[in-house]
């Protein structure tokens, strides 16, 4: 263990496991890397003669056959599989039995199971009679890669998928890591997978952002970025953890930061002034000065944007001491893994740091002027690390920053700082609400209106819902979003027009919000065209609306939300995991207040095939519905210093994949005028309630009224905030639950 | 088709493809620059421009730098449009 102070919720790194289109294996990637090997190659998973370019890193050496159950083999994607492996590895490493100490996982992809479904969904898209629920269409949602890590690798007490395109797996160590802070984990497993698709390929050729000969990142004659796959995780874990198990800490996760540029839904801010802030923070957060760290190990993509931004970052964070520090990205080696680029990166940056080694810039010949750092060209090279950072930008402008340490060798002067920064992080925060609304079949609600989701009436009818844009929308600004960036941000906008105070949250906000299969007509739509009209015509405008971050993306552009932007998304409890994930991160200190919340779209292929498939909609009886909902959570004393009223505070959240009946017990018990506030008041939410001490308490349903879908339960958390408003309840019990998962609520007025 | 019903066809591509909702063939200015200010189009709009164009006229934009005098206006763009287009017949 190493020496300092001994401060509480460290969180270290005791296990690491890559898959990458050098090798397979963190460390034999790591190797690769040094060596300046590099993974790209003609592509051969899927034909690219329509294709502006040809190339890109695949992972060789493993098929789905090779880890899926042989019963799975034909549901399982590549990206699964990829998961699978570098989570046994991770796992192995640090010798952690998952069955033995509970462990949690924090997942984050973007494509998920795309490459195997994609020429199916185009024919769905195409013709009304392939909408069938196919069993490979189980691969399809981003949710699938956990719920295979879950039996394949786990069990997982609790689990979590995130989307913030290219910087989703940064964000799942970051949310590993914000658990074990505030106290809601001792280990997480936590990393990113994405494998190679169709889809992603055309669409970053028609974005012209690909390089036409090779990836060449921070040269003066870089040309865009190359496509790669992989995936990767990281074991996290508390200190006292690591001390009880007697692992071994490759390094500590010592600070970590999570911002959004509210820019452009794919151009980087210019100046680099939201990555350069974050990088400030992260540093501070970890209690590391600028001159005890000795590596970056950069986005880099390859883009002229990119590289150019992130220097200029680079210049501000680290300022005179831009001249010693040194920079290098790994995507000319590995290229752009997408998802898997920023838990890849990371895992690469602590073995720089246990191994004093660090891999250099692949393409890299001829640094730009614009880019000027202290690069390391060809091979890799020793020096001591005694602190690095891991960049990760997303499109949307989601950007992330995670600051790894050997902590032994850091000033011992600095300790009682570190020690404070640590305990000021350790406190949970309490979280309320300050604002809620739902917007479905009644209309475009507040949270008291929203009440009437509670109320009897008559069924939805399912008709789509109807709006007029330019009575919500600057159509100036709004013309990049799609529908359901729009009914989200219709839902957010009022959500964060029912907050009081003397002055309104500013840019700190942070959004999430989920769907459970994304954006996935237009990505059938996009996807046909391809087949039908070649990779040329591919959409360059669609595209980006496709990655399952998009619509909460373009929301915080639109309203100018500068906190963490993420996606996620559960199946059956989609709309209660963005809440969940809300509550997560506010309080642990990584956000003072986020607007968190659902949006599903009518979609004949997620009614048809989606939903019955993965969700268990096939036994839900009634309508169909569709909307949005948004909850504004704030921490406490954010509210009160700008003298907001809260509505009603949350005072439990918790959400699991099994064993309810432990869950049960730890619910507060009801107290005065209670009520139960589900999605879906079937069987076995009915039986679950039994086992807790609400079982007595009245419920009411919102899917009578609203009709079903996935992000119901987010319309039932704004109607339970209603209903502690209007005074009709003091006390709020939200449960919901899906095959193998949960999420519970206590809501109380304040 | 004569150049003015060219440019008209254009403009309601432009609109179509770009999403400029609430925006009228005649509010489009024939000369005006297409990018940069005036319709605050950007460089995410040119490609889905350019892959548009191609579709709808058949016709192979160039890349980089030398796209930029075709996309100056919707003029230009008609200009190239019909010079392209006269130019396949010649060839066919």
């Amino acid at each position: 263990m190493p020496g300092g102070s001994v401060g509480p919720m460290r969180v270290f790194v005791t296990g690491l496991g890559v898959v990458s289109p050098l090798a397979l294996g963190a460390r034999a990637t790591m190797d690769a890397l040094v060596q300046g090997r590099t993974a790209f190659r003609q592509l051969t998973l899927f034909d690219t003669s329509d294709q502006r370019t040809h190339r890109a890193a695949e992972v060789v050496g493993l098929t789905v056959a090779d880890v899926a159950p042989p019963t799975h083999r034909d549901t399982w994607s590549r990206t699964d599989a990829m998961a699978v492996v570098a989570a046994r590895e991770a796992l192995a490493e640090s010798r952690l039995d998952v069955s033995r100490h509970e462990t949690h996982l924090a997942f984050g992809g973007t494509t998920g199971g795309m490459f195997e479904t994609e020429q199916l969904l185009a024919e769905m898209h195409r013709d009304a009679s392939r909408r069938e629920p196919h069993a490979l269409m189980l691969s399809h949602p981003l949710s699938a890669t956990s719920d295979r890590l879950q039996t394949a690798v786990g069990p997982f007490a609790r689990s979590r998928t995130l989307c913030s395109a290219c910087s989703g797996g940064a964000n799942a160590i970051l949310l590993g890591a914000a658990w074990i802070r505030s106290g809601r984990s001792e280990r997480v497993l936590a990393g990113g997978a994405d494998g190679l698709c169709r889809l992603t390929f055309t669409g970053f050729n028609a974005l012209g952002a690909v390089a036409p000969d090779r990836c060449r990142p921070f040269d003066r004659r870089r040309a865009g970025l190359g496509l790669g796959e992989g995936a990767a995780f990281l074991v996290l874990e508390s200190e006292a953890s690591v001390r009880m198990r007697g692992a071994v800490p490759l390094a500590e996760l010592s600070g970590w930061a999570v911002g959004s540029e509210a820019h452009h839904i794919t151009n980087p801010e210019e100046g680099g002034a939201t990555a350069a802030g974050l990088m400030v923070r992260a540093l501070q957060r970890g209690a590391v000065a600028v001159h005890e760290l000795d590596y970056v190990n950069a986005h880099g993509t390859g883009t002229p944007l990119n590289d150019a931004m992130e220097s200029r970052a680079l210049h501000r964070a680290l300022g005179p001491e831009v001249a010693r520090v040194a920079v290098s990205s790994c995507k000319g080696q590995i290229g752009h893994t997408l998802g898997a680029a920023g838990a890849i990166e990371a895992a690469m940056t602590v073995l720089a740091i246990e191994r004093g080694e660090l891999p250099p810039t692949g393409g890299l010949e001829e640094p730009d002027a614009e880019c000027d750092l202290v690069h390391v060209i060809g091979k890799g090279r020793r020096a001591e690390v005694r602190s690095a950072i891991s960049n990760s930008f997303g499109f949307g402008g989601t950007d992330t920053v995670l600051l790894f340490t050997r902590p032994q060798v850091l000033a011992a002067s600095r300790d009682g700082e570190r020690s404070a920064a640590r305990e000021r992080l350790a406190r949970r925060s309490r979280v309320v609400v300050t604002g809620a609304a739902t917007l479905g079949s009644l209309g475009l609600l507040g949270s008291r209106r929203s009440l009437g989701y509670l109320e009897p009436g008559p069924a939805p009818t399912g008709e789509p819902l109807r709006f007029e844009a330019k009575e919500h929308f600057d159509l100036s600004r709004a013309r990049r979003m799609d529908r359901p960036a729009r009914l989200l941000t219709m839902a957010m906008q009022t959500a964060l027009g029912e907050c009081t105070g003397k002055r309104p949250i500013g840019p700190e906000l942070g959004a999430i919000a989920s769907s459970a299969y994304g954006n996935v007509d237009a990505s059938a739509e996009f996807i046909q065209r391809i087949y039908e009209k070649g990779g040329r015509l591919a959409s360059p405008l669609a595209f980006p609306n496709l990655v399952p971050s998009s619509p909460v993306g373009h929301a915080a552009i639109y309203l100018g939300m500068r906190g963490p932007v993420l996606a996620t998304l559960d199946l059956g409890v989609t709309g209660e995991a963005a809440i969940a994930l809300a509550c997560e991160l506010i309080e642990a200190g990584e956000a003072s207040a986020i607007v968190a919340g659902s949006i599903e779209e009518q979609s004949a292929i997620t009614e048809h095939v989606l939903g019955p498939l993965c969700a268990g909609s096939g036994s839900w009886t009634g309508v169909r519905g569709e909307g949005a909902a948004a909850i504004v959570l704030e921490e406490e004393g954010h509210a009160e210093r700008r003298g907001a009223r809260a509505l009603c505070k949350i005072e439990h959240s918790a959400s699991g994949r099994d064993g309810f009946a432990r869950a049960a017990a730890l619910l507060p018990a009801p107290r005065g005028a209670a009520l139960v506030v589900v999605a879906r008041r079937d069987e076995s939410t009915l039986g679950a309630l039994a086992e807790t001490s609400w079982r007595d308490v009245s419920i009411a349903e919102v899917a009578s009224r609203a009709g079903h879908h996935e992000g119901l339960g987010a319309v039932a958390v704004a109607a339970a905030v209603g209903a502690l408003g209007d005074g009709r309840a003091e006390h709020v019990l939200v449960l919901g639950l899906a095959p193998d998962r949960w999420v519970t609520f206590v809501l109380a007025r304040r | 088709m004569d150049s003015v019903a060219l440019r008209t066809q254009i403009k309601e591509l432009i609109i179509r493809e770009l999403n400029l909702e609430g925006k009228t063939p005649a509010e489009l200015d024939d000369d005006a620059p297409l990018f940069g200010a005036g319709l605050g189009l950007d460089s995410l709009d040119a490609l889905q421009l350019a892959m548009a164009i191609e579709e709808r006229y058949e016709v192979t934009l160039p890349e980089g730098d030398e796209v930029r005098p075709i996309f100056a206006s919707v003029a230009a763009l008609a200009d190239f449009v019909a010079r392209s287009k006269s130019l396949a017949t010649v060839n066919a």
